[in-house]
C-alpha cells in the first residue's frame, strides 16, 4: 500500500501540474497530464466518475472553443473551408486544440484530486494552517454537496413518483421532470442550512478567535520537501515561459 | 441555599413573535431548572414548546429571531428583553457552554463535514480551542457517558436513529452545560434506543445536570420528572382578531396534574407512546394516545384477489443503499410471503433497522425485489414504473419532509390528483383529504412551516387523496400528538372501511396491537404472525 499523501502535498501536485501544462502550453504534454490523470484516476478505481465529470464539464467548453477558433481566427491564414465569414484555418483549429487539451488536463487533475483527496483531512489540514475555519467548512460543503444534493433530488424523485408521476424517456419530458423537482430541491436546501446554522452557531462555530483540531494529519518533512520543490519548479516553469515569450511579445 | 435547590436557568415570556408573524406562538409562559433535576414540558403539537426550548438554549434569539419580551436568568444573571433594539445580546457560542439544546430532528445537531462520531463530538470544543488532550480525554468521557465508546470511529452517517439521538446528546453534553434541553428525545426509537437515552437523562440528571424535556407524550421518562408544564396553544381576542399562542396552562407535579383536564385539552400522549396504557400516570379522565374504546372493526374479506400479494420476496442492499442487489449474506428480506386482503388492516413491528421501511418500499416499485413478485390487486408490477402503481398504492414515506415539495398545503394535496379525478374533482378531493385529518384552514400555509406533526398528517393527506386500493404507512404515529393520534386512526378506519387495505410499519407494539387486525413481526428478513 502507498503511504498516505498529505492533502496539501496532492493538492500542491495539483496546482503545479495545472501551472506546468499551462505555462508550457505544449499540446503533447498537456495529452500527456490528461492520460497521467486518467491512468492514476483507474488505479484508485475512480476512473468512471472523473470521466463522467470531466464530460459534463468539457465537452461544451471543448465545442465552444472548436467553434469559437476553429470557425471564426482572425489571425488564420491556411484557409481549409470557408462559409460567409467563417473561415476553418489550420492554425484556428490548431490554437483551439492546444487551448482544449490544456484544459481538459487542468480540469482531470483537479477532478481527480477532488475525487481522491480524504475531505475530513484536507479541512483539519487547513484548520491548522490559521486558515479561516469557515472556508474549510464551504470547501468540505462543496466537495459533499453533490452527494448530498444526489440523495435529496432521488428522495424528491420517489416522492412525486409514489404520488403517481411517470418519468418518460424523451428529452422533453426529463426536462419537465426536473422543472417540477428543482424548486423543491433549491427549498429543502436552503430549509436544511437553515437549521443547520443554528445548531452551528450555538456549536461555536461561528465565533472568532484560534480553532484546534482533533484529527490529527501526519505531514513527514519528506512530502514537505516535496512540495517546496514541486512549487520552485512550478515557478521556475512560468518564469521560463515568461522570458521565453518577453522578447519576442517586446519585439511584435 | 444549596446548589441542589438553587436555580439554574429560568424564563420569564410575556410574549415572543417571530419576525414577519402578527400573533406571538408564545404568550404568559415561565419556566424554571434546578440543577440536577428533570422537568418535563408537555403539549400537543404546535403548542410551542420547541420555539421554548429554543428561547431558552439561545438557538433563537431576541432582536434576531423574533421580539421577545421576557427575561431570562442564568446563573444568577437576570437578562431582561422589552422587544426594543438596546436589549441585550446572547451570543450562542457562549450560552449554549452552560445551556445545551438537542432538536427535534438529532440530524439536524451534527456538523456534516466530520468523518467520524469522536471528530464530532470534538468538534464544539474545537471551534473553543480546546487544546487537544484536554479534547480527548473529553470525548472519551463524553463517549463513555452515552455508550456511544465502541462507535467512536464510525461515519456518523451510518448511526442508527438510537445511536444518532446519543450522539447528538453527547455533542451537547460535551462542553458539560449545566442546562440540557430534549426535544422529543424518545421520538421514532424503538424499546431498545428508547432505554438507551432513558438511562443516559437518568445518568446526567444525577451527575447535577438540569434536564429539560420537551415531549408531547407523558411516557415513562417524562413520568420520573420532578416538575411537569404543560402547554397547551390557547386561542386569544384582541379586538378584532382571534390569535393561538403556546401558554402555559398548568404547571406542577406529575401526581397533581395526572388526570388534568388541561393535559387532556393539551392533547398529550398517555405512558408507553401512542399505543400506551394511559390511566396509571395519567389518571382515568384522560384517554392514552389513541386508545380505542373497543376492538378493531372486524375485517371484512372483500371479493376478488387479495389487493397485495407479496410471493417469495427476497432483497438485499449491495454497497450503494441507492441500488439494489442481490449479495445473499446481507440479504434484508430473505422469501417474504404475505397477502393482504380489501379492508384489511395488518402492522409489521420490528426494531429500528430490521428492514421495515425497505418491506414497504417494495408495495409500489420504489425498491424491486432481488427474488419473488409483487402483486398488486392480482397483477404484477414487475416492470410497471413507480408513478403507474401509484394509482393502486399510497405510501406514507417515514420521513414526512421527503414526501413534502409543494409551495401550499393544498397545491401538495392536489399533486398528481389530476389524472386520477381531472381538474374539478382533484381540489374537491384535496381538501377533503385535508379536513379528514384536521388540517382544514391551512391550506394557503407553506408545508414546511408546519409542526412536524402537522408535516405528518399533510403527508397522510396526500396518501389519503389520492383513494388507493393499499394504504402504505411508515411509522405513521412518530410525532403526532392525540389529536393527530385520533386523526390518524378515524383516516385508517374509514380507508378500511371502503375497501382498502392498509398495512403500516410501527416500532410501537402496543399500537400495532390495539389498531390492526394482525401484527406481524420482521426479524432476521423474515415476516412472522405475533
Amino acid at each position: 500500500m502507498t503511504p498516505r499523501l498529505h492533502p496539501f502535498t496532492t493538492l500542491t501536485l495539483a496546482v503545479c501540474a495545472a501551472v506546468v501544462t499551462t505555462a508550457a502550453a505544449y499540446w503533447p504534454l498537456s495529452v500527456a497530464v490528461a492520460l497521467a490523470a486518467v491512468i492514476l484516476a483507474a488505479r484508485h478505481g475512480i476512473a468512471g466518475r472523473v470521466l463522467t465529470a470531466g464530460a459534463v464539464i468539457l465537452t461544451p467548453l471543448c465545442l465552444s472553443l472548436l467553434v469559437l477558433h476553429g470557425l471564426f481566427f482572425p489571425e488564420g491564414q491556411t484557409v481549409l473551408a470557408q462559409w460567409g465569414p467563417a473561415r476553418v484555418t489550420a492554425e484556428g483549429l490548431g490554437f483551439a486544440l492546444e487551448l482544449g487539451t490544456r484544459t481538459t488536463a487542468c480540469v482531470l487533475v483537479f477532478l481527480l484530486f477532488s475525487f481522491t483527496v480524504s475531505v475530513p483531512d484536507l479541512v483539519s489540514a487547513l484548520a491548522g494552517r490559521r486558515i479561516p475555519p469557515q472556508f474549510g467548512f464551504v470547501l468540505a460543503s462543496t466537495l459533499t454537496l453533490l452527494p448530498a444534493v444526489a440523495g435529496r433530488l432521488d428522495r424528491i424523485r420517489q416522492a412525486q413518483e409514489t404520488r403517481g408521476m411517470v418519468g418518460g424517456r424523451g428529452l422533453l419530458s426529463r426536462l419537465g421532470t426536473l422543472r417540477l423537482q428543482m424548486v423543491p430541491l433549491v427549498l429543502a436546501l436552503i430549509d436544511d442550512a437553515g437549521s443547520r446554522a443554528q445548531a452551528l452557531d450555538a456549536r461555536g462555530f461561528g465565533s472568532p478567535g484560534p480553532r484546534t483540531s482533533y484529527r490529527e494529519v501526519a505531514d513527514p518533512p519528506a512530502q514537505r520537501l516535496f512540495r517546496a520543490a514541486a512549487l520552485v519548479f512550478a515557478a521556475a516553469a512560468v518564469a521560463g515561459r515568461i522570458m521565453a515569450s518577453w522578447p519576442a511579445g517586446a519585439a511584435s | 441555599m444549596t446548589a441542589a435547590t438553587r436555580t439554574a436557568l429560568q424564563i420569564r415570556i410575556e410574549a415572543f413573535t417571530f419576525h414577519g408573524d402578527d400573533a406571538p406562538v408564545l404568550r404568559d409562559a415561565a419556566l424554571s431548572v434546578t440543577p440536577g433535576s428533570l422537568t418535563a414540558v408537555l403539549g400537543g403539537s404546535g403548542s410551542g414548546k420547541s420555539t421554548l426550548g429554543k428561547l431558552l438554549a439561545g438557538w433563537l434569539r431576541a432582536g434576531h429571531a423574533g421580539q421577545f419580551r421576557g427575561s431570562l436568568e442564568l446563573g444568577g444573571t437576570v437578562l431582561e428583553f422589552r422587544g426594543v433594539p438596546e436589549d441585550p445580546r446572547i451570543n450562542p457560542a457562549e450560552w449554549s457552554r452552560r445551556v445545551a439544546f438537542v432538536p427535534q430532528d438529532a440530524a439536524a445537531m451534527l456538523s456534516s463535514v466530520r468523518a467520524t462520531v469522536a471528530e464530532e463530538l470534538a468538534f464544539g470544543l474545537e471551534n473553543r480551542a480546546t487544546a487537544r488532550e484536554d479534547m480527548l480525554r473529553a470525548v472519551e468521557r463524553t463517549a463513555a457517558r452515552t455508550g456511544l465508546s465502541h462507535l467512536l470511529d464510525r461515519d456518523p452517517a451510518t448511526l442508527s436513529g438510537g445511536e444518532l439521538r446519543r450522539l447528538a446528546v453527547g455533542c451537547a453534553v460535551i462542553a458539560e452545560p449545566d442546562v440540557l434541553i430534549l426535544d422529543e428525545p424518545l421520538a421514532s426509537l424503538d424499546a431498545v434506543g428508547a432505554a438507551q437515552v432513558e438511562a443516559l437523562v437518568r445518568g446526567l440528571c444525577g451527575a447535577g445536570t438540569g434536564v429539560v424535556l420537551l415531549s408531547q407524550a407523558a411516557d415513562r421518562l417524562a413520568g420520573e420528572a420532578t416538575r411537569w408544564t404543560v402547554l397547551d396553544a390557547q386561542t386569544a381576542h384582541d379586538g378584532r382578531t382571534v390569535t393561538a399562542a403556546g401558554t402555559v396552562t398548568a404547571a406542577g407535579t406529575p401526581a397533581q396534574l395526572a388526570g388534568s383536564a388541561e393535559l387532556e385539552r393539551a392533547g398529550v400522549i398517555g405512558i408507553g407512546g401512542p399505543g400506551g396504557i394511559g390511566p396509571n400516570i395519567l389518571g382515568s379522565g384522560v384517554a392514552a394516545g389513541a386508545r380505542r374504546s373497543g376492538p378493531v372493526p372486524a375485517a371484512v374479506p372483500g371479493p376478488g384477489p387479495a389487493s397485495l400479494e407479496l410471493r417469495g420476496v427476497g432483497f438485499g442492499y449491495a454497497g450503494d443503499p441507492r441500488r439494489h442487489g442481490t449479495g445473499a449474506q446481507d440479504r434484508v428480506l430473505r422469501d417474504v410471503d404475505f397477502a393482504v386482503r380489501p379492508g384489511e388492516i395488518i402492522a409489521v413491528t420490528g426494531p429500528n433497522g430490521a428492514g421495515k421501511s425497505t418491506l414497504l418500499r417494495h408495495f409500489n416499485g420504489l425498491l424491486r425485489p432481488s427474488a419473488g413478485d409483487v402483486l398488486v390487486c392480482g397483477r404484477s408490477i414487475a416492470g410497471v414504473p413507480v408513478g403507474k402503481v401509484a394509482a393502486s398504492v399510497g405510501l406514507l414515506f417515514q420521513h414526512p419532509r421527503d414526501q413534502l415539495f409543494e409551495r401550499t398545503v393544498l397545491r401538495e394535496a392536489a399533486f398528481g390528483l389530476r389524472q386520477l379525478s381531472g381538474k374539478a374533482g382533484a381540489e374537491g378531493k384535496a381538501r377533503a383529504a385535508l379536513a379528514a385529518v384536521g388540517l382544514a384552514g391551512t391550506e394557503a400555509a407553506h408545508p414546511a412551516e408546519l409542526s412536524a406533526s402537522r408535516q405528518r398528517l399533510l403527508a397522510l393527506a396526500t396518501v389519503l387523496a389520492r383513494e388507493p386500493a393499499v394504504l402504505a404507512l411508515d411509522e405513521p404515529t412518530v410525532g403526532l400528538d392525540r389529536h393527530g393520534l385520533e386523526a390518524l386512526q378515524g383516516a385508517v378506519d374509514r380507508a378500511a372501511a371502503r375497501g382498502a387495505a392498509v398495512v403500516m410499519v410501527t416500532h410501537d407494539l402496543d399500537y400495532a396491537r390495539r389498531n390492526a387486525h394482525r401484527v406481524l413481526e420482521l426479524s432476521g428478513g423474515s415476516l412472522r404472525e405475533i
